[in-house]
């Protein structure tokens, strides 16, 4: 089943002399089950190809169709679609600083999209320590991120992009932070959620290190989706 | 999940500091409401302690407390000829500063006829009132005076009977109640040097004149000397029935004297003596309130702006802007809240430590609960509008 797909994607920034052209003419597709990669250096376009496709950055030009319902197109936004709530319901994001809301523990940041969708009580709570001890990281569910290490606060990173199960996950350098040993734990449990979830996972990264085993590997530079492996 | 609560909880300190600090900021603004009262309520405290069916004083004068009165004592045998009058007493009223043991007290003197006349204590809440004509006084508390205790004024001494916490003077300062001679006495007794010098010079004024001989002069010189007999106003009770205007047109038209009913003398303080007073602590409360919101909204503004990074995670995330609304909105009202209860607490207890008089109205609680409480929310918009521009590529690092 056919999660995401991108079509004519372009992304201008400024204008007249100022005008850069982040993405030209981009094409996705990406299936349920999928773990595609998307390398390139610095500047290339990447986490801009990230946050178009999640519709945090709107689109210059193109169609981008989600789990079947297109949710932009060159013209402007389908009516109707509220993004913010295909966020919450179908998305799941890591991102390279973890992000994890400060002033909440391990247990209540998982918790935190849960509660968005409605979820509650002892099934909510139920779901977060089963997601936290799927990371290894239940015997630190009440502590706060500042009291966790890097590699276990992108674990509850993790745990909380799949709290509702998302179809897609976009992940920003999950392992940048991270040492290698723990950038490949990482990779493999992306790998995992893929298969055994059945969402796609698309992942970007500079480091072809951590790309092993990846379905499909998708070169971004200046803009343009030059080089696909699979 | 009450993300409001976590994020203080995760704070306790930094918010338990920021309460009091703000709560200390409106602690002032409470007390500057209760100065504004009470410098209102001490301006008219013995206006309305003494309370007289008219105010008669000296003719065009505002007096006795706005304005200097003054008229001869025995005037009010006239006015209490006048129809429709019940009792007229003779009043005197005027401040002193006199050395009361270590230190050197400002007060004021209340004359009055001891025996049945108006303007005396009405409630004394130790020992009893004035029963004699000379050398006993009612004192306020505040003066630090007991039962019993002695104070000089003057040539005499005088004796504490009662006390009495009815009133205090428009400058919050207590009020010493004697007998009319014993306050006329000490109003304008001159010391001895002043005395001689005085028959010196009106000896040598008559004896200057050719018809007079020294010794004819000296006989003359008691009926020379300056009268004494002078009150303030004059404390009018109207018979029942008797009508309030007619009687006061009558004492102005026949007698050439001013008259004022007590709400008239009420106005004229509040335009006249406190006005200047209470205008400047009502422009102070205006700009302390001013003041609190600014501040709250720079600390709700602050507390928004450290969780800007989160709430563009948030946002990311899919949280809608109801949740970010939340948030601000109920750390701010928890702030506003917290601080107010503190400040009430704070003025509840400290009132009484003030020098002067902090009149704590329950109207101007409830007033300025209401203005922090609004000024909150408004504080909590700048914060707001912050928190709803933030993009959620922030979180990414983006734009």
């Amino acid at each position: 089943m056919e999660i995401l797909k991108v079509e004519g994607l372009s992304k201008i920034f400024g204008s007249g002399r100022l005008e850069v052209r982040a993405l030209e003419d981009i094409n996705l597709s990406v299936s349920a089950g999928d773990l595609v990669a998307l390398l390139g250096p610095s500047g290339s376009g990447k986490t801009t190809m990230l946050l178009c496709a999640s519709l945090i950055l709107d689109p210059t030009a193109g169609k981008i169709v989600f789990v079947g319902q297109t949710i932009f197109q060159k013209n402007g936004w389908s009516g109707g679609v509220d993004i913010r709530r295909i966020r919450r319901e179908k998305m799941g994001f890591i991102f390279q600083a973890h992000n994890l809301i400060p002033f909440l523990t391990a247990r209540q940041n998982v918790l935190f999209p849960l509660s968005l969708v409605g979820a509650k009580g002892e099934p909510a709570d139920s779901r977060v320590m089963e997601l936290l001890e799927y990371m290894e990281i239940a015997d630190r569910a009440d502590y706060p991120p500042a009291l966790l290490s890097g590699g276990e606060q992108q674990r509850v990173a993790i745990a909380r992009a799949l709290a509702n199960n998302p179809r897609l996950i976009l992940a920003d350098e999950p392992t940048a932070s991270l040492d290698t040993v723990r950038g490949k734990k990482v990779m493999e449990m992306l790998k995992k959620i893929a298969k055994e979830n059945q969402s796609a996972v698309i992942v970007v990264t500079h480091d072809v290190r951590m790309i092993e085993g990846f379905d499909y590997v998708y070169h971004l530079k200046d803009g343009h989706l030059n080089h696909q492996i699979s | 999940m009450d993300l409001a609560v976590y994020d203080l909880k995760l704070h306790k300190g930094r918010f338990i500091a920021t309460i009091i600090g703000v709560g200390l900021l409106f602690t002032i603004v409470l007390a500057m409401n209760g100065l504004y009262r009470g410098n209102i309520y001490e301006g008219l405290a013995v206006i309305k302690a003494i309370n007289p069916d008219l105010w008669v004083v000296e003719r065009f004068r505002g007096g006795p407390f706005n304005e200097q009165s003054t008229m001869p004592e025995y005037y009010h045998y006239s006015v209490k000829a006048v129809p429709g009058v019940e009792q007229a007493s003779p009043f005197i009223y005027y401040t002193v500063e006199r050395q009361l043991g270590e230190e050197s007290r400002h007060f004021s003197i209340v004359g009055y006829d001891v025996f049945g006349g108006l303007g005396g204590p009405q409630q004394i809440i130790e020992g009893r009132g004035i029963q004699r004509a000379h050398y006993e006084m009612v004192a306020h508390p505040k003066l630090g005076l007991r039962l019993g205790d002695k104070l000089p004024l003057g040539l005499h001494t005088y004796t504490v009977v009662g006390l009495t916490k009815e009133a205090v003077d428009s400058n919050g300062d207590p009020l010493v109640y004697l007998s009319l001679p014993d306050a006329q006495e000490v109003l304008y007794q001159k010391d001895n040097e002043e005395v001689r010098t005085q028959r010196q010079r009106l000896t040598l004024s008559l004896t200057r004149q050719s018809s007079l001989t020294p010794q004819n002069a000296e006989k003359l010189l008691p009926g020379l000397q300056p009268d004494t007999h002078f009150i303030n106003a004059v404390l009018v009770r109207l018979k029942p029935g008797a009508n309030r205007s007619e009687v006061a047109r009558h004492i102005q038209d026949w007698l050439y004297f001013s008259v004022y009913t007590t709400p008239e003398e009420t106005q004229m303080m509040l335009k006249g003596r406190l006005a200047g007073m209470t205008k400047q602590l009502l422009l102070f409360r205006i700009l302390l309130m001013m003041v609190s919101v600014v501040i709250m909204a720079l600390v709700i503004y602050t507390f928004t702006m450290e969780k800007i990074r989160s709430i563009a995670v948030m946002k990311l995330i899919g949280a809608p802007n109801t949740v970010i609304v939340r948030l601000v909105m109920e750390q701010s009202m928890l702030l506003t809240v917290s601080a107010f209860i503190f400040a009430l607490i704070i003025i509840n207890n400290t009132y009484h430590l003030f020098p002067k008089t902090i009149l704590l109205v329950p109207m101007d609680e409830t007033v300025t609960f209401i203005v922090v409480f609004f000024g909150g929310i408004l504080a909590s918009i700048l914060g707001l509008i912050q928190a709803l521009k933030t993009q959620p590529a922030l979180a990414l690092g983006g734009q």
